[in-house]
């Protein structure tokens, strides 16, 4: 760049790192403000490392049902009854959880009556069961079950569905 | 700023950037790679509200039907056979892969698919596989099973949500 900056007769060897931190601050600033809007529902430990769930963005949009079924982390052994359920980032009860899913479904397509169930892995089947129970009786018979693929490279690659 | 820089005898206000800038990069590494970029799910099916008047007994089995049974020792069962643990769902995808194959080969098709020539061969096969596993089981568990039977190729995948143990 041949730049002659500041004082006197002498060169200036410094790089001007002040533009490039100020960028560097915008985009972690921008990172660390988007990231808690990118996921749709509360934080739960969902299945890691699966090999062949199907790429879905639907999940992020504004308008899927997702229900998170976890436990609070003072529970770490999570028996039944002290499971919780949340739909979308709204801690609600089982019966509570049917009426508002019929309501979130309300004015969907029929083929885009799709409940999203964010599970944590330590919960027991039979919550999931349950939950699934309350969402089939409102006439949803197509769930998907949220899951975090491997990433790629990891390990041999299954055969595609 | 009023900055004199690299002048003389004089003390030069300074300040070293760049440990600052290691520790931004960093975290913007960090913030980027946490970013959940592909969210991914399982899709099944579950049956829907049944008629409680109907009469069940008249249904009649398909016997191409395959049932997935987690045990609560977590021994897997196809069907009948046996097929290891849970953390080994390799065998049951082995054998998921080999029964489809077949049924490639034997044109076993689903149920209403056998004459539809204008959807692709592979997706008429009767590739249906349930799953049902007990209440007390942990749902990650129960996943792992899925992401085999998804592994080998089945489409759709049925949970199964009545009378479980």
């Amino acid at each position: 760049m041949g730049m002659q900056a500041g004082g006197g007769d002498h060169l200036q060897s410094e790089i001007n790192v002040t533009p490039m931190v100020d960028i560097m601050l915008v985009l972690l600033i921008i990172f660390m403000v988007v990231t808690p809007f990118l996921q749709q529902g509360v934080t739960v430990a969902i299945p890691r490392d699966m090999k062949n769930p199907d790429e879905d963005q639907a999940i992020n949009k504004e308008t899927s049902v997702i229900i998170s079924v976890t436990c609070a982390p003072n529970h770490p052994e999570c028996r039944p009854e002290e499971t919780e359920y949340y739909l979308g980032k709204k801690k609600v009860s089982l019966d509570a959880l049917k009426e508002q899913v019929e309501k979130a479904l309300a004015n969907k397509k029929e083929e885009d009556k799709i409940v999203y169930i964010k599970s944590s892995v330590n919960v027991s089947y039979g919550e999931v069961v349950k939950v699934i129970n309350a969402v089939r009786e409102k006439g949803v018979d197509k769930i998907g079950l949220v899951a975090d693929k491997k990433k790629k490279g990891a390990t041999t690659a299954a055969p595609a569905t | 700023m009023g900055m004199s820089a690299g002048a003389g005898n004089r003390a030069v206000p300074y300040i070293n950037v760049t440990p600052l800038i290691d520790v931004l990069l960093v975290l913007l590494i960090i913030f980027m790679v946490v970013t959940p970029l592909k969210p991914s799910r399982f899709k099944a099916d579950i049956p829907t509200q049944r008629d409680p008047n109907e009469d069940v007994s008249q249904l009649k089995p398909n016997p191409l039907t395959l049932v997935v049974t987690i045990g609560t020792d977590l021994q897997i069962k196809l069907n009948q056979d046996q097929m290891g643990s849970v953390n080994q769902p390799e065998n049951l995808a082995a054998t998921l892969q080999k029964t489809f194959q077949q049924r490639k080969e034997q044109h076993a098709y689903k149920v209403g698919m056998e004459t539809a020539t204008n959807i692709p061969e592979d997706q008429r096969i009767e590739k249906t596989v349930f799953v049902k596993a007990p209440r007390a089981l942990k749902y990650g568990d129960v996943v792992k099973v899925i992401d085999a039977i998804k592994g080998a190729g089945a489409s759709p995948v049925g949970l199964q949500v009545d009378d479980l143990p």
